[in-house]
């Protein structure tokens, strides 16, 4: 069975006005379809370059990346744009809600993108099985300013998950929530794995690294497998 | 083509839902460039009416570009000559102007002298069925009109468009009428329609009083009140040296279209009798053309000079906003939003402003138009009846989508630009 993420020897450096610094160091790493996984590390160590280079933010500077089996190291920028739509979901430390817009609109965002074309219908339907998945569809027509922190995560969330996606990457998605209501979220994104979504969680807490199915740790660009005592 | 479809109506959706979200930036940005807006469809409309009412007015009241305008006083032979030479033809027609009382007998008309109705000229001769003249203040004041008379050999209208109001215009194919049938133009209608009198006509040298049929009232451009009729109709009543009598206020033109040799003739015939001509050839409108042409193609460019201003206005904003919209950008590009359909999204807003402001300004332009054709059409009769031109709207919207996106495609270009990797970073 192809691996649904597998990176190889992924580098990332970074050209400065000053000598290039190496971010990323030969990353390997193999993500399997309804697998979970932590990333810890210091604070700079490069653990969200590692995640904007699997979410196609950007690109590495040397190694290959497939996903499920197919090389996309290379991608031009209109088929990155494409595959970030219809395969990927992102959930970040900070929310990125659209304080214009209610918490439907926020997550139709992700469908009305340019990226094929929903009837209307359709993508009430599907804004609405999203909302109800994180278990907040009564919140949605308000704007992000009457949410609190958990709910207007879990619309982020609900945001990633509209569009099914194959892969969920989140950034230390619980950073700005206390335990309780990080725990609920971390709950949200592991529901989605028993779906078969892949998820690779950047985070400093050690309970919620816990729960994934494995963890690594990030040192200075390069990961290693975390023995876990 | 489904997916451009899909992705021009997400631009428009998500635009609509930006212009929505910040009101105050798109009345900001619609104050900009609605003095520009305004200014390309005030100087269109304005140039357009000036166009059509100078132009047509002055066909109305000379003649047709190239038509050949021949002018001599009215004396007996030379009448004779004129009528000689255009009779029968198509390609010349000639006019002698007379002056005619209708109503009561024996008053000072209403309007002396042929005035217009609302103006005193003071003064104008009455004259009797039997031929004399007197100064007209010697008489009592009376129901009665005085109306310049234009007669004519032939139709004048393929010289001089007169505009038909109502009724018909004469019959020139037909055998003519022993009641001579009058078509008179809106300011003598006018008069007719104020003062109630009587259908009866008198003209200097006439054998006896004329009861006229009115038959139509035509827009000649004339400020005068002023009757057309079949010279042959009028004959009937007049001896020729009637008409030719330089006493009555008479005076004579003959229209000649271009390439005639009845220019030629008739002016080497009257010089033969030693009577003056004066001959003149129209080009007036050729010539207004080109002036009015170029002057609104200055006021165009003071007015694309304001919609520039008011460009670097919505330039401004639009740049302003992009830099406090990054994070939005970047995370519509992180969830696959196209950089295409990006740029695309910011020209929507630009353009949808644009447009915006161009209903506004079309709109309160018409609504203006409108108004003071209401409050000046009655003491500006070419203010009457004013229809927006068409044109005018066309400029507008022109204007409203050329500022949209000369306003719009730099803040696109750097909204395309934004980078996702640095701004999601947490
Ligand atoms: N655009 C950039 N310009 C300059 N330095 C950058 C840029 N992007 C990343 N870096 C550097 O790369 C290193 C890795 O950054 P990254 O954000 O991946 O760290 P991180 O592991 O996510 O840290 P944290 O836990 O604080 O989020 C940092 O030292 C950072 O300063
Ligand atoms: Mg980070």
């Amino acid at each position: 069975m192809t691996a649904l993420i597998e990176l190889t020897g992924i580098t990332k450096v970074l050209k400065g006005q000053q000598q290039p610094r190496t971010i990323l160091d030969g990353v390997d790493l193999t993500v399997q379809a309804g697998e979970s996984v932590a990333i810890v590390g210091r604070s700079g160590s490069g653990k969200s370059t590692l995640l904007s280079v699997l979410g196609l933010f950007d690109r590495a500077d040397e190694g290959s990346y497939l996903l499920a089996g197919q090389d996309i190291s290379r991608l031009p920028e209109r088929r990155a744009a494409k595959l970030r739509s219809s395969h990927f979901g992102f959930v970040f430390q900070r929310f990125f809600l659209l304080k214009h817009l209610t918490a439907a609109q926020n997550v139709s965002m992700a469908l009305v993108n340019g990226q094929g074309w929903l009837p209307r219908r359709e993508r009430r339907a599907r804004v609405l099985q999203a909302l109800e998945q994180v278990g907040i569809a009564h919140l949605a027509k308000n704007r992000p300013a009457r949410m609190s922190g958990g709910e207007q995560q879990r619309v982020a969330i609900a945001r990633a998950l509209v569009r099914d996606p194959m892969v969920l990457l989140a950034d230390e998605p619980t950073g700005a929530l206390d335990t309780e209501t990080g725990t609920a979220v971390i709950d949200a994104l592991l529901a989605a794995t028993e779906r078969g979504c892949g998820l690779v969680l950047v985070t400093h807490d050690r309970d919620h690294a816990a729960r994934m199915g494995r963890t690594l740790d990030l040192v200075d660009g390069v990961l290693t497998q975390r023995v876990t005592a | 083509m489904r997916r451009l479809s899909g992705r021009f109506r997400s631009a428009l959706i998500i635009g609509l839902q930006g212009i929505r979200a910040r009101k105050m930036r798109t009345l900001l940005s619609m104050v900009s460039l609605f003095l520009g807006v305004l200014a390309v469809v005030v100087v269109q409309a304005g140039a357009s009416i000036a166009d059509k009412a100078l132009l047509s007015d002055i066909e109305l009241a000379s003649a047709v570009d190239g038509t050949t305008i021949i002018g001599m006083p009215m004396e007996p032979k030379a009448t004779d000559i004129v009528l000689d030479t255009v009779d029968g033809r198509t390609d010349a027609v000639a006019m002698l102007g007379l002056t005619a009382m209708i109503g009561e007998p024996n008053v000072t008309p209403v309007n002396p002298g042929a005035a217009p109705f609302d103006e005193d000229w003071g003064g104008g001769v009455v004259c009797y069925g039997t031929g004399p003249c007197e100064p007209a203040d010697t008489l009592p004041k009376g129901q009665a009109v005085e109306v310049r008379l234009t007669a004519m050999t032939g139709d004048v209208r393929p010289f001089r468009p007169l505009r038909p109001r109502t009724g018909q215009w004469l019959e020139f194919g037909t055998v003519p009428a022993m009641a001579p049938r009058l078509v008179v133009n809106r300011e003598a209608a006018k008069g007719f329609e104020r003062y109630k009198v009587p259908a009866e006509m008198r003209i200097g040298g006439a054998t006896a009083n004329i009861t006229p049929q009115f038959v139509g009232v035509v827009d000649d451009g004339d400020i005068q009140p002023r009757a057309y009729v079949r010279l042959d109709e009028l004959a009937t009543w007049l001896p020729s040296a009637g008409v030719a009598d330089p006493n009555s206020g008479g005076e004579m033109q003959v229209l000649v279209a271009p390439g005639s040799p009845v220019e030629q003739v008739l002016t080497t015939k009257l010089k033969a009798i030693g009577s003056e001509t004066w001959v003149q050839t129209v080009d007036t409108k050729k010539e207004m053309e080109s002036q009015l042409k170029l002057l609104r193609l200055v006021f165009l460019a003071m007015a694309s000079l304001v919609l520039l201003i008011g460009v670097a206005g919505i330039l401004n904003v639009g740049l302003a906003t992009v830099g406090e919209r990054v994070e939005e950008f970047a995370l519509r590009r992180a969830v696959g939003t196209p950089r295409m359909l990006l740029a695309g999204i910011v020209l929507a807003e630009t353009l949808l402003t644009g447009l915006f402001t161009a209903a506004v300004a079309i709109g309160l332009s018409a609504a203006g138009l409108r108004a003071v054709s209401v409050l000046f059409g009655d003491s500006e009769p070419f203010l009457k009846d004013l229809q927006f031109p068409w044109e005018a709207g066309i400029a507008g919207i022109i204007a409203g989508l050329v500022a949209g996106i000369l306003g719009g495609f730099i803040p696109a270009l750097r909204a395309a630009g934004i980078p996702i990797a640095t701004v999601m970073r947490a």
